[in-house]
This record gives C-alpha cells, structure tokens and sequence, in this order.
C-alpha cells in the first residue's frame, strides 16, 4: 500500500473510533460485538466504591466504622468552607492520613490539585483539544484498545461505550494533544480511570494534566520517551533497598528480579491495581498532599511489611505474583497500619535523608508548550513502528541492563565478603547490616540441618540459581535417606559450611531431592571418602540450640560439630575431602565457590598431599 | 560399603532421570493482539476477556513435558505500546525462543508482527526460536489476516506458525510444545548461541512438575 493509501486507512480507524464513542452505548445497539460487553449476570456485588465482585466483598465496613466516617464528614464539610483559613492548614495533614471521607473526595481532590485555577485559566481548551484529536491524534487505536480493558470490574466502566468509558476515551484522546510529548502512554489510562470515578470529563481532563505537569507530581518524566523518571526512581528505591533492606535486595539480585518489574505500576499509575482500592485511594489522599515522595516512602513501606513473606519466596515468578497480584487482591493489613507505616517510612527516610530523588533535571520537564498543537509526522499517523531506536530509548535500555549487571556483580562481592565472614566465624554476614532481621533462626534451623550423615561417599550439591536458599534443607533430607538404604558399617559425619547468603533459608513442609545436574549454576560436590575408624553408625544431626553453641564457642573447631562421636577430638588422617567447583557455571551466581575456599584449608590444611586426588 | 557414584548421573533416590531444560522465551507484538491472554491460558488455563494491559512487562514460568525432557519455560511477557518497544531488547536478551503474535483480524498487527520477526533476526541470538501465532482465532468471522498468507510468510522465515485462541484455548498448548520440540536440548548448551538450554536441578524438576502428573 502507498503513503496516501495508508494515511487516509489511518485516518478512517480514527474517525471511525471516534465516532463510536460519540454516539455511546444507547446508539450502539446490536453494533457492540459480544466479546465487547461482559456477559450478562443476575447476580453480583458491588462495593462501595464501585468494583464490582462476583463473590463476597472483601472487606465489610463495620457500623462503628460508618460512624466515624460520618463524624469525619461533618469535620470535613467545615473544612472545606474554610480552606484557606490557618485552622485548616494545621488540620489537614493530620486529617488527610486519617483519610478523606469517600464522598467528600472529589472536593478534597480538586482542592489539592487546584483544579479550578488551571481550568479557569484555559477556558474551553478541554473541547479544543479534543476537537483536535479527533482529527490528528495518533493514540486513537491505543486509547480505544486500553479503553476497552481498563476497570471493566468497576460498574461505570463495565458496560463498552458506557458513559465513563466515553469519557475515559475523550480525556485520554484529548491529553494526547495537549502534551503532545507524552501524548498517550499506556498507564495513563489507570490515573484517567480513578479521577473519573470521582471527577466530571472535564475536571478529570485537568485533574490528569496536573499530575503530569505540576512539580509536585512531576508525572510528565515517566511517561516520555525512555522514561528518565521512572529510572531515576527505581535507583532511588534500590539505594533505600540497599541502606535498609539489605538482606532483601540480595534475594531479589540472586533472582536477577529488578525492580522495573515489580514495581513499575506503583510509580507509573500510584499503585492503582496493585494495592486494594481503598488503600489505594488512601494512598492518593496523601499523594495529593504530599506529593511524589510518598510513591518512594510506599514503595518501601510495601516491602517493609511484606519482606519475611518474600524472603520465603524462592522463584522470581513467584515473587512477582506475590508483589504484583497477592498484594492486589489482599493486602494482608489494614488500610490504616498500612498508612500508619507509610508515615513512619516517611519519617525513616527523612532523617536519612532519602526520601527525595531531588527535584526534576530538565530532560524530565516538558519542552513543548502545553496545549500548543503540533502536527504529527507521517510514520506517527500511519503508526509505523519506528525501525531504530532513539538516542534516549538506546539510554534508557542501557540503564537498565547495566543496573542489572551491577547487582550481579554486587551479589558476587557481597557472596565473597559472606564467605570470607564464614571463615572467620563472625555470626553477621559481611556487608549485612543487622537491621535486616530477617529469620535469624532459619538459618540457624538450615545450617544445623545440613549436618548430615551418611556412608562412604557423599554428594552434595547446591543447587541452581533458583533454590539455592533453601538447598541445604533438601540435601539433608534425601542424603539421609540415603544413608538409611546402605549397610551402615562405616559412618562419617560432613558438616557444609554455607555462606551467610542462605541465611534466609526457610523450612519447607516437603523436601524435594537434591539437585544433582551438573548444569546447575552453583554447584560445590563434597566428597567425603568412607571412612572405617569413625564409629558410631547413628551421627545425627545436630539440632539449632546446638548450632547456636557451635557459633557462638567451639566454632573454630568442626569437629565440634558431632563429626566424629567416637570421641575423636581431631581429624582423622585418612579423611579427605574433596572440594570440586565444576567449570560449566555460566552465570556469575557461584557463592559457595568462595565458601570452599575459604573452607577448603580449615579442614584440608594437614592433608594437602590428597587434595584433589 | 556402598560404592561411590558419580552424583551427577544418578538421582539419590535412584529414579530414572529425565532431563530437564530451561529456555527463556519472550512474547512480543502489537498492543491488545493477545500475548498476555496467550501465556495466561497457558500458565493457568484461564481467559480473562479484559486482560489488563501489561506496562513494562510480565514474567511467568511453565513446564512441559516431552517424552524424554521436561521443558521449563521462563516467560517474558512485554507491552506492546510502542513507546515501551525500546525495553524490549532487555527481555529477549539472551531468549532462546520467541513468540511474535497478531490478530487475526487486524491487518495491521499482522504487518507489525512482520517487523518484529525482521527485529529478532537482526538483533536477538542467530539460533533463536522464533513462532508466528494468529491469535483470536475464535474471531474468524471478522478475519482480516489469511491463514495461507501468514503461511507462507512463516515457511520462507523459517518460522512456526499456528492459528491460535486464547480464548478457547485453541493450540495454546500446542505452540508451547512445537517450540519446546524445536529446541536443543542438548547438554552444555553448546547448539544454541544464546547460551542453550540451562538444565535444572532435580530439586526445581520436583517442584515444576505441573503437566507431569
């Protein structure tokens, strides 16, 4: 097809789009196809705020809880005729955290963002704009494909061409002529949405450019080419991860998880569909006061309160579902500790000083004049893909691989310096700050359960990058099985020493076997050869309590460890261990090559003639 | 006295081992063409008819299992806005398969499919998988795109090609597993030039067995 042929096919899809939403649902009749439009129900619930719910709503407003909302309301309503008096400025803080009454909302909301001053200041330029884009806008097909799945749970957004959605339609159309840098970016949709819930097309119009182009919210830098304020805050959330949450960034870094992936849509869209929506809401009470600052003090709050569940969790897909759609569903705390928390994040950070990226740099801030139209190019109109990428785009990607690799090599280093710790016996990890206190005790119950015992020749293996946290539990469980199957003649005791970086290992209610691929990523075999002299066929392993004597006072000696019951205080002469690191690791997650090197002489040191034989 | 092993051959427990490789693949395609609802049908059998549209990107995992290998897939979901086109690179970095999908009843999807699969055949990893699923194939009545045109298009690139519905779940399953047959499986991941198949742990065999029951 020529040029010519594809403008005017791409200009015909925009008309034709257009002129469905303008003619709504009621003269659509029998023109909606099926697959549009929910299938119909009899029965169903819906919430208070609108969702609606095919079983039981998740959380019930008790009576006690009406009554003070009803107290608020009143409280509120004197507010509200009183803005701007010095009473209500003293008030509003403590009163916004407390929450705004739902059905004072929209007021506060308007009042927050000062909606009025900027739509009084441009009378008319909604319906201009929106005039424009049903000529020129080349978001058309985007906005009418987010349209059609964006809150489809949400009774005013249930029904295809409902009332809302035409005017989730016309806000996200218009906007996109407005700022024509950002135009329309898929996230946008999810504000649009919320602020229609409460908002009239209009308000919500400005309401949304607000958010975009006032510093407070700054929202313009994440949604532009290359999204430079999007990586500017995920690396301000990883360095509040690195100060505070040390033990955590590690779990998700051993995953390779960046936080471009869990935690995109709280930056982009203020946590809309990954938190429940009433606290969401809350979230945006404050957001609106506070600004963007309270996204990076959320951000932290989340993993705050959910980090020993994540730290239990051993797959990245597992995390991410946790992060992304547990948390939506339910929370797991109420709205109010929540928000609580969120002040004491607020708080933490503060006097750490990181509870601002800093203002925006320049490439952050739009360039153009808002509401200035802009013709776009060809490629746009037709919605060519472009074939190579931008300056910026290029950038962007480079950031983001290039955070990523940092983190491996972070995780190496720190691996190295635990390890180097386990050498000399220091019950805290090198580079781990305590405040991290995440389960101390299983890592005292997996160390412990590592002590195995067995016949003559013994394999153990870490296993892949995926499971190495929780390895040692499962090496315990099968190798003594294994054991059990032998004649049991002659028993030799193995302790593994195992970098701090399993210290967050959890008992799981049922053991897998042990990982024996040699492709594995991260694999240490320890053989530990038969041994005649060392008596007693029944070495069990050693419980916590005992462990915690080991770590604390007769740690420099293993055999301290019940390694030999018959009493022997030193190492047998004939016993050989064997410390094999094979070379196929392909990823750079090889911990416990470093744990056997600084392993290898305490136990090997008088017998180095055997080594490796 | 028990004899030594070689611990890499055996399990410990003595059952007989099936090899089990892990691929990293990655869907891409036009914005609302069904990725998400492609993977979702497949990782857990459901079809939600308004997906949420996916910013940034999704990751989830599945298992299947070919006679004598079980296949893990680790799935990269992306967004299809183009403006989110330049994080793209990021997730099929290093992917040994890809999936570029398109709706059977929008021309133009095809087109941007077609550009893709030009993208992945410069950039991604020479020996990548790459498979063509027509997807919304449920939707026949409105067809913009021929089953022989896409077709031919995908024998001369050496592509799979599949009429897909993730809505029925029509041959879902069934271009998982063609690309999972496709795949080298060979130890040392030596044959694929993205590194090849990273074989697991039994102690992840155990726990991803959810199509060997």
């Amino acid at each position: 097809m020529n040029e010519e042929a594809l403008l005017a096919r791409a200009s015909e899809e925009r008309e034709r789009i257009f002129q469905r939403y303008e003619r709504g649902r009621e003269n659509l009749i029998g023109q909606i196809d099926p697959w549009e439009d929910p299938e119909f129900e009899d029965y169903h619930k819906t919430d208070r705020y609108g969702f609606i719910h095919d079983e039981r709503l998740p959380q019930k407003t008790g009576p006690q809880k009406v009554n003070i909302e009803v107290e608020r309301e009143k409280k509120w309503v004197k507010m509200l005729t009183n803005w701007d008096s010095p009473a209500t400025k003293e008030k509003l803080h403590r009163r916004i955290y407390k929450g705004i009454p739902n059905s004072l909302r929209i007021k506060v909301w308007c009042k927050l963002m000062d909606v009025n001053k900027i739509k009084s200041a441009n009378p008319g330029k909604f319906q201009e704009m929106l005039k424009l884009a049903k000529l020129w806008s080349t978001d058309v097909r985007q906005i009418d494909s987010d349209v059609n799945r964006q809150f489809r749970e949400h009774q005013f957004y249930r029904e295809r061409y409902s009332e809302k959605q035409c005017s989730l339609f016309n806000v996200l159309c218009a906007y996109s002529m407005y700022n024509s840098e950002v135009g329309y970016c898929q996230g946008m949709s999810g504000l649009a949405g919320v602020l229609l819930m409460y908002m009239d097309e209009e308000d919500a119009f400005w309401a949304l450019a607000v958010l975009l182009s006032d510093k407070k919210y700054a929202m313009h830098g994440l949604y532009i080419e290359g999204f430079p304020k999007l990586t500017r805050f995920l690396e301000h959330h990883d360095k509040i991860l690195t100060k505070f949450m040390p033990k955590l960034k590690h779990h998700f870094d051993k995953f390779g998880l960046d936080a471009i992936l869990y935690s995109l849509k709280w930056f982009f869209v203020c946590f809309v569909e990954r938190v429940p929506f009433s606290l969401c809401l809350r979230v945006w009470d404050i957001y609106l006061l506070d600004g963007e600052r309270v996204v990076t003090a959320m951000a932290y709050t989340i993993l705050k309160l959910h980090k020993k569940a994540i730290m239990k969790l051993n797959d990245m897909d597992l995390i991410v579902n946790y992060i992304q759609v547990k948390l939506h569903k339910d929370f797991g705390f109420e709205d109010d500790i929540v928000i609580y928390h969120l002040e004491r994040s607020m708080e933490e950070l503060k006097r750490a000083k990181l509870d601002y990226p800093g203002p925006p740099p320049p490439n952050e801030l739009p360039k153009r004049q808002l509401g200035l139209f802009v013709e776009p190019d060809k490629k746009s109109k037709i919605g060519q893909r472009a074939e190579n990428f931008s300056e910026t785009e290029k950038q962007a990607r480079a950031t983001v691989i290039l955070r990523r690799e940092k983190a491996a090599i972070e995780l190496q280093e720190l691996r190295v310096s635990q390890s180097d710790t386990v050498s000399e016996h220091s019950g805290v990890a090198g580079g781990i700050r305590c405040d991290d206190s995440v389960s101390a005790l299983g890592s005292r119950r997996s160390l412990a359960d590592t002590s195995v015992t067995s016949t003559a020749d013994l394999s153990v293996f870490s296993s892949g990058r995926s499971h190495a946290m929780d390895n040692s539990l499962d090496t315990h469980s099968n190798v003594s099985d294994d054991a059990t199957g032998s004649d049991g003649s002659g028993i030799c005791g193995l302790s593994i020493q195992r970098a701090p970086s399993t210290a967050h290992s959890t008992p799981r209610a049922t053991p897998h076997p042990p990982s024996v691929s040699p492709m594995s990523d991260d694999v240490v075999r320890i053989h530990v050869t038969y041994n005649p002299r060392a008596g007693s066929p029944h070495l069990h392993p050693i419980s916590p309590s005992k462990y915690k004597a080991y770590n604390n006072e007769e740690h420099h000696k293993p055999v301290s460890l019940g390694f030999y019951s018959n009493g022997s205080t030193n190492l047998p002469s004939d016993n050989r261990i064997r410390i094999q690191v094979p070379s196929e690791s392909e990823e750079l997650l090889t911990p416990v090559v470093d744990a056997g090197n600084n392993i290898t002489p305490r136990f090997i040191e008088s017998h180095t003639e055997m080594y490796g034989s | 006295m028990a004899t030594n092993r070689s611990g890499a051959a055996q399990r410990p427990n003595g059952a007989p081992q099936t090899k089990v490789c892990q691929f990293k693949l990655v869907l891409l395609g036009e914005s609302a063409v069904g990725k998400s609802s492609l993977v979702l049908r497949f990782v857990k059998g459901q079809f939600h008819e308004y997906q949420e549209s996916t910013i940034g990107a999704a990751f989830l995992t599945q298992t299947v299992c070919l006679d004598d290998t079980t296949v893990k897939f680790e799935i990269w979901d992306t967004a299809g806005q183009e403006r989110y086109h330049s994080l793209a690179p990021m997730y099929y970095r290093g992917a040994q398969a890809a999936i570029v999908v398109y709706d059977i009843t929008n021309q133009d999807t095809f087109g941007r499919a077609k550009n893709w699969v030009k993208e992945l055949q410069r950039q991604a990893s020479p020996s990548i998988v790459i498979a063509l699923a027509g997807n919304k194939s449920d939707l026949a009545a409105k067809r913009m795109v021929e089953f022989e045109e896409a077709q031919a298009y995908a024998d001369e690139n050496g592509l799979l090609f599949m009429e897909t519905s993730a809505k029925t779940a029509m041959n879902v399953n069934d271009i998982f597993l063609a690309i999972a047959n496709k795949l080298p499986k060979s130890e040392g991941g030596g044959s694929a030039g993205a590194g090849g198949a990273r074989r697991l742990g039994d102690a992840e065999q155990a726990r991803s067995s959810s199509c060997c029951k």
